[in-house]
């Protein structure tokens, strides 16, 4: 059987220490733009925590969630593509072929989770900060759009290393970096179509709940919920 | 291979081929032969450490060959080298058990950063002025010794040691030299030291460490300011437990309060958040005892010594009421009663006091209360949460900000500095001193100041001589962390890659330096390299634990260290004596500034990117959008609302925060997880000079801050400061944009 790879978040468990932000960046060779550009709106984060704040102060509540690309069944941002840079594989990413893409950025503008990145320069890595790029990920070029790829070289190299020894992937040999940084364990990554995997369990929570479920764009991350206490001792 | 796997495959080696480049300035240069062999393309992996914080995490290192511009012998050229790719926690590290923190994922760009120091300098300008000139490391070293043997000659109180905290070799080593020479023990500084908890754990328990919290085995957790699960103690080692004690244990969740002036990160996580006025929060855990001891009737005598310590406690502390307590620290009587209450009905529970609440004039009272507190519900000891590390070395240092305040003080006595040569390593006091300390004004008094720096910053900018280290990566590494695990640590690496520059290792250059002055130091510093110092010590742990030194040594290199994880070898525990039997009286703290004048509470914190300014030159942290505000690249003072709308204040005005020993400007960001009297700004950014990512941007909060301290330990008052603020015009701030509109969940449950 084919693999759906999948995503779990437990907002129980996330402190937003942004370890999985640092991750991402170091291993998916994702540029830094700097002060002037971020201050446009151009910062890239392939994965990003939201915060929402509720309440007036001294009621204030805050809730944390990591959002990175959904890897959607139903991806509106494919497609739109009019190159097909961005499309489905058959083990359920949401790929993007950079030397496909054009540059429309009509993906960017279908995502939901704006997730999306467009390179609107030229990446720089000021010498020698070069020479920490990943060299199994691909620098993305001016006029390309970027974003999570469930850090597809490792899915890659674990299939590999399988197969040269002679086995099936076990669960658990695929961690994308935001997860194997992951501190409080918040983040779990797998293999949703074997119903045995720490992620098909964990995703069948009755905490669980996908992002924007309602806009039908069947995300396979699932995210738990973060339980809240009133007070008086017990849990709601 | 059809189509589509053609082009995914030229997705994924596109970068390589980039990488490569052609017609690129690189092949006009010559090539050096390697040396040492790699197999293009494949990944191996070194333990090594992480050198930014106490917590002393074990780090993994991907290495993959490369090609990097070096310098050999004067010429420039290509060597094909292991170069570190990527940093992940040790998987075998009883701290961080494979996971690491923002900070430590951005570690590795130290190695690489384009301001590195990349050979000895020595001053040519004015001081300060960042003028420099390249000399070779034998000139360098012969300048040094010299100077050195002048300042023996004349009087050994002239040498002088300025560094953060060491532990493990490198203590053993500096603290020899500097003995062997007569010269005056070394100074240690770091601003967020926790020196006040753990003199008070001295007081409560004989151990002088910071303990080790295992939220594992907790069900409640009542924080008092302490940023656990972001910058305090070892915070990825409580974040590993927080998971388990939230979702680790099938029916079981645990509670967590925080009580703070203004929400942090840690705060954020928190069933429910308290808000407390500055400086009383010893105040509320003695109201927590007091119904413990009174309502729920607990024996005093169940605290131990950590009772005893505190006066009034055997009585009861019958001044201690709810309703004494409400009055000081604004939190209502009923609610501190149901807080004691439920402490009690959900344990093990655990206090866990740090960082602002301690940063007082009274600090030493308040971690005493917390202690004896904790002692009351029975959470120290072997059982936990609350746990001592075994050490298998002392790990008492004399009050470290004592110390440095002494030091300047004997700079500025006389009008000619007694002290003739500084050594400074790892440490910025320039930038994280509050300036009626006069640091700066010191330093520049001293003849000959020495930095074993990696990068110019605020303070060693004003060497005359900077020997440049190598960086952690590149270095023999061995640490003894005192909390975050239950095993006793000795961690060791060997260095993860060869040096990208021509930089030597400053114990190296000690033992180089020792050679060259000779006498005692010879005999008292044997070791022909840091390496060498390394081994002896683990083959002193190797006959401690009955193993063969070779197998040993070999199992620490591949392992990232020694531990005790079997229970099998344990190591000695020192016990510290009391130091004192009096009883501490529990005092209000003291603030800087009248509150008609200064009407604002002045809340610093160590901020998630930078903690205490060390880590403002990297980029990627530089960029990084910070969790609660989303901001990037600056500086910024957080407001709450109503206070803003009292002062015309809008959020991203510039404002003045004005206390009486300094003005600072940077924008507003307003909140409503702040107290409308306190005013908070994270600590990192407005470094005078820190590389191109971090000079001149943002603001210091350490700048306008009061020499206020606590008066036991001398350690700085850092949250004691008041301040008024003021409209100053419109500011910059650099604000994360992604985001989705709203809550982007069914309804939490
Ligand atoms: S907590 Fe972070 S900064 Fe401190 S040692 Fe661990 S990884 Fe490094």
């Amino acid at each position: 059987m084919s693999r759906r790879w999948g995503m779990v978040v437990d907002l129980d468990r996330c402190t937003g220490c942004e370890a999985c932000v640092v991750a991402c960046r170091a291993e998916n060779n994702v540029p830094t733009v700097g002060e002037t550009e971020a201050a446009r709106g151009r910062a890239i984060h392939w994965i990003r925590i939201e915060r929402y704040w509720e309440g007036e102060f001294p009621n204030a509540r805050i809730r944390f969630v990591p959002v990175l690309c959904q890897h959607c069944e139903a991806a509106p941002c494919e497609p739109v593509c009019p190159t097909y840079a961005s499309y489905h594989t058959a083990d359920g990413l949401n790929a993007q072929v950079y030397n496909r893409c054009i540059g429309t950025r009509y993906c960017a503008n279908a995502c939901p989770y704006t997730v999306r990145f467009f390179n609107f320069f030229h990446p720089v890595w000021e010498k020698p900060l070069h020479l920490q790029l990943n060299p199994e990920v691909s620098v993305r070029e001016v006029g390309v759009m970027e974003k999570c790829t469930f850090c597809v070289q490792r899915i890659k190299a674990a299939e590999l290393q399988a197969k040269a020894e002679a086995r099936e992937l076990r669960d658990g040999d695929v961690q994308p970096a935001c997860a194997q940084a992951c501190p409080a364990d918040a983040l779990l990554f797998g293999d949703l179509n074997d119903p045995d995997s720490r992620v098909a369990q964990l995703a069948r929570s009755p905490r669980g709940s996908k992002l924007l479920e309602e806009v039908g764009t069947q995300p396979k991350i699932t995210y738990l919920a973060r339980l809240s206490w009133s007070g008086d001792g017990e849990d709601r | 291979m059809d189509r589509r796997d053609f082009i995914k495959l030229s997705a994924l080696t596109a970068g390589a081929a980039g990488l490569a480049g052609c017609g690129h300035p690189d092949h006009q240069l010559i090539r050096f032969l390697p040396e040492e062999s790699w197999i293009p393309g494949v990944a191996t992996w070194r333990p090594s450490l992480c050198p930014l914080c106490a917590a002393g995490c074990g780090v993994m290192a991907r290495v993959m060959e490369g090609d990097a511009e070096v310098v050999r012998n004067g010429r420039t050229g290509l060597l094909r080298m292991g170069l570190v790719k990527k940093l992940e926690g040790n998987p075998a590290h009883p701290v961080n058990r494979g996971k690491l923190c923002a900070r430590g994922q951005a570690a590795v760009q130290i190695v690489y950063h384009p301001d590195r120091i990349r050979q000895p300098l020595k001053r040519r300008g004015e001081r300060g002025t960042g003028e420099f000139e390249p000399v070779d490391w034998d000139e360098a070293l012969s300048t040094l010794a010299a100077r050195l043997k002048q300042v023996l000659d004349d009087d050994p109180a002239g040498l002088a040691w300025l560094s953060r905290p060491l532990r493990g070799g490198k203590r053993v080593l500096v603290e020899r030299f500097l003995a062997t020479l007569a010269a005056p023990a070394p100074v240690y500084f770091e601003l967020f030291d926790e020196s006040v908890l753990r003199w008070a754990n001295r007081l409560s328990f004989g151990r002088e460490q910071m303990p080790t919290y295992t939220l594992s085995v907790a069900n409640y957790v009542l924080g008092l300011s302490a940023d656990f699960l972001g910058t305090w103690n070892s915070p990825v080692a409580q974040a590993i437990g927080y998971g388990e004690f939230r979702q680790g244990r099938p029916g079981r969740r645990g509670k967590f309060v925080q009580v703070e002036p203004r929400v942090s990160q840690t705060g954020a996580n928190a069933d429910e958040w308290i808000p407390i006025r500055p400086g009383t929060e010893g105040a509320l855990a003695l109201g927590l005892a007091h119904v413990l001891l009174n309502e729920a009737r607990r024996p005093t005598t169940a605290a131990g010594t950590a009772g005893e310590r505190i006066e009034g406690w055997l009585q009861g502390l019958p001044e201690w009421t709810p309703e004494a307590v409400a009055e000081q620290t604004g939190i209502e009587a009923e609610r501190i009663r149901r807080l004691a209450r439920e402490l009690i009905a959900h344990e093990p529970a655990v206090v866990i006091a740090g960082g602002a609440a301690l940063a007082q004039t009274n600090g030493l009272a308040t971690a005493l209360a917390v202690n004896a507190l904790n002692a009351l519900l029975g959470c120290v000891g072997a059982l936990g949460p609350v746990r001592f590390t075994p050490q298998p070395e002392s790990t008492g240092l004399a009050p470290p900000h004592r110390t440095l305040r002494a030091l300047v003080q004997k700079i500025l006595s006389r009008p000619e500095s007694p002290v003739k040569l500084l050594l400074l390593y790892e440490a910025n006091p320039v930038f994280a001193t509050p300036p009626a300390w006069q640091v700066a004004a010191a330093l520049d008094r001293v003849p000959f100041v020495v930095s074993f720096g990696s990068f110019l910053d605020d303070t060693s900018i004003l060497a005359d001589l900077v020997l440049p280290d190598h960086v952690f990566l590149e270095s023999w590494m061995d640490d003894v962390p005192e909390s975050g695990t239950e095993p006793a640590v000795v961690s060791l690496a060997a260095p993860a890659m060869r040096p990208l520059h021509n930089t030597r290792a400053m114990p190296d250059v000690l033992l180089d330096l020792s050679r060259r002055v000779g006498g005692r130091l010879n005999e008292a510093l044997p070791w022909k390299s840091y390496e060498e110092l390394l081994r002896a010590r683990f083959d002193a742990l190797a006959r401690r634990a009955g193993a063969d030194a070779d197998a040993f040594w070999k199992q620490a290199l591949e392992r990232g260290g020694w531990w005790s994880d079997n229970g099998g070898t344990r190591a000695a525990a020192p016990r510290h004596a009391a130091a004192t039997t009096r009883q501490i009286r529990y005092q209000p703290a003291e603030m800087d500034g009248s509150v008609e004048e200064f009407p604002f509470h002045f809340l610093p914190y160590a901020s998630q990117a930078f903690y205490d300014g060390t880590t403002a030159h990297l980029p990627w942290l530089q960029e990084l959008p910070d969790v609660l505000t989303t901001a990037m690249w600056g500086s910024w003072v957080e407001l709450n609302p109503q206070t803003a709308e009292r002062l015309g204040i809008r959020q991203g005005d510039l404002v003045d925060v004005t206390s009486r020993h300094g003005t600072l400007q940077a924008p507003v960001i307003l909140s409503t997880g702040i107290a409308p009297d306190v005013v908070a700004m994270p600590v990192g950014q407005g470094h005078r000079a820190f590389t191109r990512y971090a000079s001149r941007r943002g603001a210091n909060p350490i700048s306008v801050l009061a020499p206020l301290e606590e008066p036991e330990t001398g350690a700085l008052a850092w949250a004691a400061t008041r301040v008024q603020i003021r409209r100053a015009g419109v500011g910059r701030l650099v604000l994360f944009s992604g985001g989705l509109s709203r809550f982007p969940h069914p309804e939490e449950r």
